[in-house]
């Protein structure tokens, strides 16, 4: 699930690249620590690996459609959270560059949204605590089954989130919300079970190649610690998030607004058809909300439109003189 | 299955964009990625119903493609991945945002439509962005680029392996989901029962490319680092675009 | 005595102690010599590179590369001498450009930049492919390929150049002219493959080996031409020693 350009206020796009920009900088300091020459070849070549491995369809058994590779619990089981981070990013970066998957201003959310999630929590959370005590067929299942329902279902809740900070949509929320989270639910499960396949076969083949509790438990900080420094970084991002959308003019009022008023609706709204009248209701109660001094704007919006495309005209104009007389030189 | 040969088709066809020799091309590839952003940042600060702000900005893909001789066709095929959840979000507006805002002859025209039309071209404007900035800069310019603005180097290097051996296991994986659908002809993917197998399968080799990539960097005094030299500085053609674009995008916001 | 030579003593190998690769391998190699090394799939010729250049540690016996033991402490040192060409060139080409993999080597041991810059554009002139310097690795056909995998050794200005079926997936043109490259170097060169025209062709040495050891050491003509002995270890004559079927 990559989240869109579109989608993201420049300054909710900033608060996640700072985020992720943090989780990297403190990534590349444990990468280095482990001073292991051979990560960087292997992280790099494991990177292009998930590429590719996520172009593979997988059929769903039952259906007609297809699924895909898991990439941050796979690789976090198999280079660790730090590595795994980093070689998330790369992937991130180029396809956002490459196939448009994803945008370079949403790169800081979705490396959050899904690197983030998918490498740190699936393995603090999931896969170091079930391997502590020896690998098994079965452990191995859970884990990247529950790991990558929980990290897709964070991912999804965070996409909605952004979302709503960025106030780009008249969306509610909770509407918002009650779709992304039961599509990536079953996402979720078949990313799971694909990934749960090939580290399966990783076991069977190579054991080794997982990576193993023991040797990294004793450095690595514990469970609690994780989640207090997660608990941190929630409180942190909520915060710049609100101020984010605070400073954007119909930002967070409007958010909260729109939260309020969908929330009300659940408790006695009907579906859809309800969400909408109640939402009209409100936005004519509150005239003056949202769309200052509609009349003027659009009233200057005919004549800027008109000023625009005269403006562009000439520019286009002139962009075709620039290369006819540079063609006439060369 | 094609997904993989359209992804190497993709890979090919911008590298060949990124290649050709033109004066946009040939611009400081630091100078077109800081512009790109700032575009991107410009382009999704303006309001939700700033239809005329945005349409405006619209100046800089436009200029970009004429000048820089890009088919603007072959950047349309790339907003098929993008849209649709734009769509899906911005859909919603002229439902749920009904103030009436004027006519279009007797048909009421909505703040939620403005909206959405807003959204849409802010979706279509990153889209246009990123495809100019990568059909004139290649990947290792790109991460030339983020070298100079201090990103690791292990992250940059990671960045470029993974780019190189992109290639060549999108091809290992399109020489097996070929070689499996070739005796499996009535299956649209790979079925259940071989998804560790096939996948894993990829992985082990890959893991054993990466071995012997180690082994290669090893030989010849690869020691953990590695060595980047600077090689182009900007010059002054280089700040003088920069300038300009920086300039007409403060003019274009303020105004707007 | 040029100080240019190998030796190999008695040397054991197995994987994980179990499975023996390589035994009692004893033979020495100097300057100018120019060995083929021949044998069926599988009887250890890459084991035996490997071992060469430290890449596969833990065996029994002595390696010494120009009197320098293959050691993990000396490894830097011993490598720095010796040039590997690896039968896969993708592996071998990790760098975006030709250039910037010819110039890996000679930046990793701390050459300022106009000389790397001269090293390189000496490489890729050597091999007589100029024209390919800033082209991009992967798109470029198998023998490019491998011609840019030999000239990011040669920028190494290595002693002994070690390769791995160099001649595989070479169309003619491409395998003629790495004939004419492989004979051009003038050090001491050891070429594993299994193609025994081009083994012929550039070779003065054969070492034929079967089932971990070595079998037959001795003048590239003799062994090449015995079809008894080849035959008996999975081999075949040479096509263009061998007598048309039509």
């Amino acid at each position: 699930m990559h989240m869109a350009d579109a989608l993201v206020a420049p300054a909710v796009a900033a608060t996640m690249y700072v985020c992720s920009g943090g989780v990297a900088g403190f990534s590349v300091k444990k990468v280095r620590l482990e001073s292991d020459p051979k990560k960087i070849p292997v992280m790099g070549v494991m990177g292009a690996f998930v590429f590719a491995a996520q172009m593979i369809n997988f059929t769903i058994p039952g259906t007609g459609s297809s699924g895909h590779l898991c990439g941050g619990m796979m690789l976090t089981a198999l280079l660790g959270p730090y590595a795994a981070f980093l070689t998330m990013i790369g992937v991130l970066l180029i396809q956002c560059l490459l196939f448009a998957d994803g945008g370079l201003l949403a790169l800081g959310c979705n490396i959050w949204n899904m690197a983030f999630y998918g490498c740190f929590l699936g393995y603090f959370l999931f896969w170091r605590p079930m391997m502590k005590k020896g690998m098994s067929r079965g452990k191995i299942v859970g884990a990247s089954i529950l790991g990558c329902v929980v990290t897709l279902q964070l991912g999804a809740f965070s996409v909605a989130l952004e979302t709503l900070a960025s106030g780009i949509t008249d969306l509610p929320f909770s509407v918002f919300v009650a779709t992304m989270q039961p599509i990536h639910l079953v996402i979720g499960l078949v990313e799971g079970l694909i990934t749960a396949a090939v580290l399966l076969f990783v076991y069977e083949a190579r054991p080794e190649m997982l990576s193993c509790s023991e040797e990294r438990a004793k450095s690595r900080f514990s469970f609690k610690k994780t989640i207090a420094i997660l608990g941190i970084a929630a409180l942190v991002i909520g915060g710049a998030v609100s101020l984010a959308a605070s400073s954007n003019p119909d930002g967070l009022e409007w958010s909260m607004e729109r939260l309020t008023g969908s929330t009300e609706l659940e408790n006695d709204g009907t579906g859809a058809h309800a969400a909408a009248e109640e939402i009209q209701e409100k936005t004519a109660l509150l005239p003056d909300y949202g769309f200052k001094n509609s009349d003027s704007t659009f009233g200057t919006s005919f004549s800027g439109i008109a000023g625009s495309a005269v403006v562009l005209i000439v520019c286009v104009g002139a962009c075709y003189a620039f290369r006819f007389f540079k063609k006439k030189k060369s | 299955m094609n997904k993989l040969g359209n992804a190497l088709y993709e890979i090919h066809h911008m590298d060949m964009l990124a290649a050709k020799d033109q004066w946009v091309n040939r611009l400081h590839p630091l100078v077109k990625l800081v512009l790109t952003i700032v575009f991107l940042t410009v382009t999704m600060s303006f309001q939700k119903y700033d239809l005329t702000g945005l349409l405006r900005m619209g100046i800089y893909p436009i200029v970009l493609f004429i000048v820089g001789e890009i088919s603007f066709c072959d950047s349309i095929r790339r907003l098929r991945i993008v849209l649709p959840l734009v769509c899906f979000v911005g859909l919603f507006n002229p439902i749920f945002d009904r103030q009436v805002i004027g006519y279009i002859g007797t048909v009421p025209l909505t703040a939620g439509m403005l909206s959405m039309v807003t959204l849409m071209i802010k979706g279509i404007y990153s889209v246009l962005a990123a495809y100019l900035l990568i059909a004139t800069t290649s990947i290792e310019k790109i991460c030339y680029a983020l070298r100079l603005l201090h990103i690791p180097a292990i992250l940059v290097t990671q960045v470029l392996l993974t780019y190189r051996y992109v290639t060549v296991l999108l091809e290992e994986a399109n020489r097996m989901t070929q070689a499996y659908s070739l005796r499996a002809p009535n299956q649209k993917g790979v079925h259940f029962k071989v998804w560790g197998t096939l996948a894993g399968q990829l992985l082990l080799r890959s893991m054993d490319r990466a071995n012997e990539v180690y082994e290669s960097m090893t030989l010849r005094g690869y020691r953990g680092e590695f060595y980047y030299t600077a090689k182009e500085p900007c010059k002054a053609k280089d700040w003088l675009y920069l300038g300009v674009w920086l300039a007409l995008f403060a003019v274009l916001k303020v105004t707007g | 005595m040029s100080h240019i030579h190998i030796n190999f003593e008695h040397v054991n190998y197995s994987y994980e102690k179990t499975v023996p690769i390589l035994q009692d391998i004893t033979f020495t190699a100097h300057e100018n010599d120019s060995i083929g090394l021949i044998g069926a799939n599988g009887v250890g010729k890459s084991t035996l590179l490997k071992l060469l250049v430290g890449l596969n540690p833990d065996y029994e016996g002595s390696i010494r590369v120009e009197e320098m033991p293959v050691v993990k402490e000396m490894l830097p040192k011993v490598r720095e001498k010796i040039g590997y060409v690896f039968q896969d060139s993708d592996s071998q080409l990790f760098m975006s450009t030709v250039f910037e993999d010819v110039a890996f080597a000679p930046r990793n041991y701390g050459l300022p930049e106009e000389e790397v810059e001269k090293r390189v554009n000496h490489a890729l002139k050597q091999i007589h492919i100029e024209h390919l310097r800033d082209k991009q690795i992967y798109k470029m056909s198998g023998g490019e390929k491998k011609m840019a995998s030999i000239a990011t050794i040669l920028a190494m200005t290595p002693d002994i150049i070690l390769m791995d079926e160099p001649s595989i997936a070479l169309d003619p043109r491409n395998r003629r002219s790495l004939i004419h490259i492989l004979n051009d170097f003038e050090h001491l060169k050891i070429i594993a493959s299994h193609d025994l025209d081009m083994i012929l062709e550039t070779c003065s040495r054969v070492i034929l080996m079967s089932g971990g050891c070595i079998v037959c050491d001795g003048d590239a003509k003799e062994i090449l031409t015995n079809q008894e002995l080849l035959e008996e270890n999975g081999l075949e004559l040479p096509f263009c020693l061998q007598k048309p079927v039509w």
